[in-house]
């Protein structure tokens, strides 16, 4: 079974509603519908506007840069309070408490936060080496989780995430926000229903000119604030920008993949880092389909963007778009000739036209969509609706695994140096 | 209103400086960066002891103007303050602490100014062209809905709740142009502070300025302010320490009808542009606030702009106007040879 049907197979979750408040459990009618909405699909229900501002209180862990962006996304959604906080580096919590407005109760250890009994939620975004460590405990605490992606630094967490949310039926959100993004959404609509054909290749980029390295006050904390750059804590660019156009191309393929290729190097930032500086990857697919990946760190021209390819179109998506294109139309009707009447003679010349391999110069077909909503801000409050309703979050455990899959594989591919199986069953 | 942006010449000297170091040690060198956000082009200087730390630490600075710019944009869907003026016609909208801050000292100053400040002024710089950047004279069909399309009274804050609701129970259109860039602009000294910087200075555009500490030997940031009486001409030089400056003019945001110049600057009561003013400058330690106050004093009459500005602390201005029978050149807070000197006025502003 994929994960589509495996997905769709799921109605909504029973809840442990021991670990709600009760006021947290009150909802649901009161959630304003989007107008003329024709879309009534999980996505559209739970990324609506809310009235809803029960209490509802979340523990973080991990509230340096991602953790502190998250908060500011959930105190967007109404009755989100963030209660608890922990982090092994103080200062995160005088940042946390500026943004929050308030003070946050700062744990030094992640299981104390755990066992605080005023928390509906917790909310994980802590370098990826730790994810499954923070998430499983999080779970068997009780409470709803959003983890930020890769969901696992290794598959066989990743597999132990997806038992423990159906051993402990909580509900789990990963941060692949994208899924919630009302311009990748429209377009992938438009493209699951054919409009540019069978999709069989993704291109993805994420190019940036700097050295994804961030200012350290003293360099005993070079390895806790540069995490990104060590084997121990992270899989790099794969993981870092790459799991999100891997969960897109998923999502367009509408599986996971069967194989990596991968390679990397130091290339520009000869600077004690242990994680490449670029990186390529590519993903097959069944069917001989493919994505590739690439992301470089000293020429940022393409950018982040995803080209998905079919026979009769191209879509590329962006932080901030969504653009179709379309291929030329390969047979046109011929006049009709009746019988017995002669052709016109055909004059030959040589058959070669530049035009039919210049890249696209149009301005191509934007997504018109009602409301461009930042895909966090969204992603946020759809979790906050899946934990008032006791629904199963779009992007839920498989959509992480699904990426996860293809993230740890790339990434042992490219120590490998060789293309590596990707197992399903295990 | 939707003030400046103004690329015109507010010349920014920097003296290269061999003396002792004062507020940046001597073995560092300066190092500049520029970047395009909010519409305009933000420069970065600042003194680090390597190229590597430098580079790390503009990367931070301008992810962080990326980030508010995020946040405040009003072209960009996405943004949470479009997020605002598309829903709180709708209801209440809670927004994040850092937005509501945003906008509480955005209405602060338009109650400050009796609403000289104002930034639902979108649909009025929209009518007259300056969005599409064809500017002309609305017709009278255009501008009737203006009146209950704009105004900072519409618009309710709860600070409890956190909240923003329109009462016109409408969408509006939030402007962050003459505010969000001294926003961003105070986000990125506080990342500068906290990453041990001893000497930089930010400018958004030319428009909005900040000097953070001083250059090795000097006693400030020197910034001269043009004289628009005279084209090509200074009118002052300022020695800046720890404050930001921020002008208005209509230089580069105008368009001329009948023969008519009209200014993208906005009285938001009348729903008219301002007639008659060259050019406002404000310094204060903040530079939201003197990006805000730039426009204050450009809208308000000198007497009402006194008022607002003597509740502040370290805090000057400079007026000037081209209208018949008023003085061309008032100072607020500041002696008069301010109009016509080229003697360097130091100003230190407060570390926060």
């Amino acid at each position: 079974m994929d994960r589509r049907s495996f997905t769709q197979s799921l109605s909504a979750l029973a809840l442990t509603s021991a670990s709600l408040s009760s006021s947290a459990l009150q909802v649901a009618h009161s959630v304003v519908a989007k107008p003329n909405s024709v879309d009534d699909t999980r996505a559209s229900r739970q990324t609506a506007r809310t009235t809803v501002s029960t209490p509802l209180r979340l523990g973080l862990i991990g509230a340096g840069s991602r953790g502190q962006e998250l908060v500011r996304s959930f105190l967007r959604v109404p009755g989100v309070k963030i209660t608890a906080a922990a982090d092994v580096y103080p200062l995160r919590f005088q940042q946390l408490n500026k943004v929050c407005g308030y003070e946050v109760a700062a744990h030094a250890d992640h299981r104390a936060l755990l066992d605080r009994k005023d928390l509906d939620a917790i909310v994980i975004a802590t370098p990826l080496g730790l994810h499954a460590e923070h998430v499983l405990p999080a779970l068997r605490s009780g409470r709803p989780v959003y983890g930020e992606k890769t969901m696992a630094y290794t598959i066989e967490d990743a597999r132990r995430i997806v038992a423990e949310v159906a051993a402990s039926k909580q509900i789990f959100q990963v941060g692949h926000q994208y899924r919630y993004s009302p311009w990748i959404r429209a377009a992938m609509a438009r493209v699951a229903a054919g409009e540019i054909g069978d999709v069989t290749h993704v291109h993805a980029y994420w190019n940036r000119n700097n050295s994804w390295r961030r200012p350290v006050p003293d360099p005993s904390l070079e390895h806790l604030i540069n995490w990104r750059l060590y084997n121990k804590w992270s899989l790099g660019l794969i993981a870092e920008l790459g799991s999100h156009h891997m969960d897109i191309a998923n999502w367009a393929m509408n599986s996971n993949p069967i194989a990596a290729q991968a390679s990397g190097s130091i290339c520009c930032y000869h600077d004690g880092r242990e994680t490449d500086d670029n990186v390529q990857v590519i993903l097959s697919y069944t069917g001989g389909r493919r994505m590739v990946f690439t992301a470089m760190t000293n020429n940022a021209k393409m950018g982040d963007q995803l080209w998905l390819y079919g026979s009769k179109g191209s879509l590329n998506l962006t932080l901030e778009d969504a653009t179709f294109f379309y291929e030329p139309k390969k047979i046109e009707v011929a006049k009709v000739v009746k019988t017995g009447d002669g052709h016109e003679p055909v004059v030959t010349s040589a058959s070669y036209s530049p035009a039919n391999e210049m890249p696209y110069r149009g301005a191509g077909s934007p997504v018109q969509i009602k409301e461009g909503e930042d895909p966090t801000t969204a992603a946020t409050r759809a979790f906050i609706y899946c934990v008032r309703n006791g629904e199963r979050p779009i992007a839920d455990e498989h959509v992480g695994l699904g990426s996860a899959l293809a993230v740890v594989s790339a990434n042992e591919a490219r120590l490998a140096k060789h293309e590596v199986d990707i197992a399903h069953n295990a | 209103m939707n003030r400046h942006s103004s690329l015109f010449a507010i010349a920014f000297l920097f003296a290269t400086a061999t003396l002792a170091a004062q507020s940046a040690p001597s073995s560092e060198n300066l190092y500049t960066q520029s970047h395009p956000a909010m519409g305009t082009i933000f420069t970065v200087q600042l003194y680090a002891p390597d190229t590597d730390s430098a580079d790390r630490i503009m990367a931070t600075a301008f992810d962080e103007i990326d980030r508010v710019e995020a946040l405040l944009s009003n072209y960009q869907p996405s943004s949470e303050l479009s997020r605002i003026s598309r829903e709180a016609g709708d209801g209440p909208v809670v927004t994040d602490p850092e937005t509501f801050s945003f906008l509480t000292r955005s209405f602060y100053w338009s109650k400050q100014s009796h609403g000289a400040f104002d930034i639902t002024v979108g649909p009025l710089l929209r009518a007259w062209g300056f969005k599409a950047k064809n500017g002309h004279v609305p017709t009278q069909a255009e501008q009737r809905p203006l009146r209950d399309e704009v105004g900072w009274d519409k618009v309710q804050l709860d600070p409890t709740a956190h909240t923003v609701r329109f009462t016109t129970r409408k969408p509006m259109e939030l402007d962050p142009g003459s505010i969000g860039k001294g926003f961003a602009v105070d986000s990125v000294v506080a990342l500068l502070r906290e990453s041990g910087v001893h000497a930089a200075f930010i400018s958004a555009g030319g428009s909005t300025l900040y000097a953070l500490g001083a250059p090795p030997g000097e006693n400030g940031w020197p910034v001269e302010i043009p004289d628009p009486r005279t084209p090509g001409s200074i009118a002052s030089t300022f020695l800046l320490h720890d404050t930001s400056l921020s002008t208005g003019a209509c230089t580069e945001k105008f368009f001329i009808q009948n023969g008519h110049r009209y200014c993208h600057i906005f009285d938001p009561r009348t729903l008219m542009p301002v007639e008659g003013v060259l050019q406002s400058t404000v310094i204060t330690p903040s530079a939201t606030d003197s990006d805000a106050l730039s426009t204050v004093v450009f809208v308000l009459p000198p007497e009402q702009s006194r008022e607002v500005l003597s509740r502040m602390r370290a805090t000057q201005a400079i007026l000037f106007r081209s209208a018949p029978g008023v003085p061309t050149c008032t100072v607020f807070a500041a002696p008069a040879h301010l109009c016509d000197t080229h003697t360097p006025s130091q100003h230190e502003g407060v570390r926060p």
